[in-house]
């Protein structure tokens, strides 16, 4: 089965699915391993969220394609090499600061691409940025809150939530190095990234947090389907039903 | 969960105008997390558009020691219940 992508919105819009999908995955690792019942649930709400947010997306993708396949084959049947996910929601649930870290990131990032996307030309994508805008916005007042606890809590809690923003921005630098499909499908890239920097940069601060200097790193970019080494064992987890015994049915 | 774990009262209100009705309880460290917590225990489902919170100890409850004290219905005192009394002729909608 061919699960190339060939038109520009729709390989511009696999790396939204894509990425709302990794991050579903991995928060759906944290159901039954998060530090208190109550934050279990929550963890798990979001995660249900970006699963419900990716496969409206791989919906609106596959109308484009022509329908030659369907959401669960692209998210059951790609190789590592065939996602477009931005390499943060790969990381893995080191401890509850880096659920925490990785969400906060990821959380005002997409607040503002889905905010450009309400400018979108398709209808569709315009309907799905206004739902996903509500989820994002309670996801974002827990992920926010949670960095304001570790962040000003105690000195363990610091040091971890410090570490887990030590590790996790250096994933940051390639979501900003926009290419041709996202500056022509965003409503404004630049201003994508200076929310971010300002929403970031006041945050860390307003939580006793350091932003380090990132070394230069050379890393491959997430839109030419390079990942780091996590989405590997990752995928094999979350398609090991489909991939044994392809006839299975729900 | 360690010290600073408190238990509250979840309350949830379908729609405005409607009284609000107990649903359950959560843990919490303050009324922040206890608010956040209560929506995400249980008002995924469009249960209701208004939540209330309140901390259990600071809800005032009959000690259950007492309570044959409190609610012995008196059912030996039949004049207690309105059935006792003949309506009189000519009352109507009773």
């Amino acid at each position: 089965m061919d699960l190339t992508i060939k038109n520009n919105e729709a390989k511009f819009l696999v790396r939204l699915a894509d990425t709302s999908l990794i991050l579903g995955q991995r928060l759906a690792e944290m159901c039954s391993n998060g530090p208190f019942l109550e934050e279990d649930i929550a963890l798990s709400n979001i995660s249900l969220d970006l699963f419900g947010r990716a496969e409206e997306m791989y919906k609106i993708i596959c109308d484009i394609e022509g329908n030659n396949f369907t959401p669960d084959d692209l998210v059951f049947r790609r190789n590592e090499r065939e996602y477009f996910n931005i390499k943060l929601v790969e990381q893995p649930n080191e401890d509850f600061a880096w659920v925490i870290v990785r969400q906060f990131l990821h959380d005002i990032y997409v607040q503002e691409v889905y905010t450009q996307l309400l400018n979108s030309e398709n209808s569709e994508v315009v309907g799905l940025a206004q739902k996903v805008l509500k989820e994002v916005r309670y996801s974002y007042i827990h992920s926010k809150d949670w960095m304001e606890r570790l962040g000003l809590g105690t000195e363990e809690s610091n040091a971890r939530v410090q570490s887990a923003v030590d590790h996790q921005l250096k994933y940051i630098e390639e979501i900003f190095a926009f290419d041709e499909l996202d500056k022509t499908y965003l409503a404004d890239s630049d201003q994508l990234r200076s929310v971010w920097e300002n929403d970031v940069n006041a945050t860390l601060a307003a939580c006793n947090l350091e932003r380090k200097e990132i070394m230069p790193l050379t890393m491959r970019d997430f839109r030419d389907g390079f990942h780091s080494e996590h989405i590997g064992h990752l995928l094999s987890i979350m398609q090991y039903l489909p991939r044994a015994y392809p006839d299975a049915k729900w | 969960m360690e010290s600073g774990d408190k238990v509250w009262e979840v309350f949830i209100q379908k729609k405005p105008g409607l009284a609000f009705k107990h649903v359950g309880s959560c843990h919490a460290y303050d009324k922040k997390m206890a608010i956040q917590n209560a929506r995400d225990l249980y008002t995924r489902r469009g249960e209701g558009r208004a939540l209330w919170v309140v901390p259990a100890d600071a809800i005032v409850a009959v000690p259950l020691d007492d309570s044959e004290a409190f609610f012995d219905p008196g059912d030996d005192k039949v004049y207690r219940h309105a059935t006792f009394y003949k309506t009189p002729d000519g009352v109507k909608y009773l």
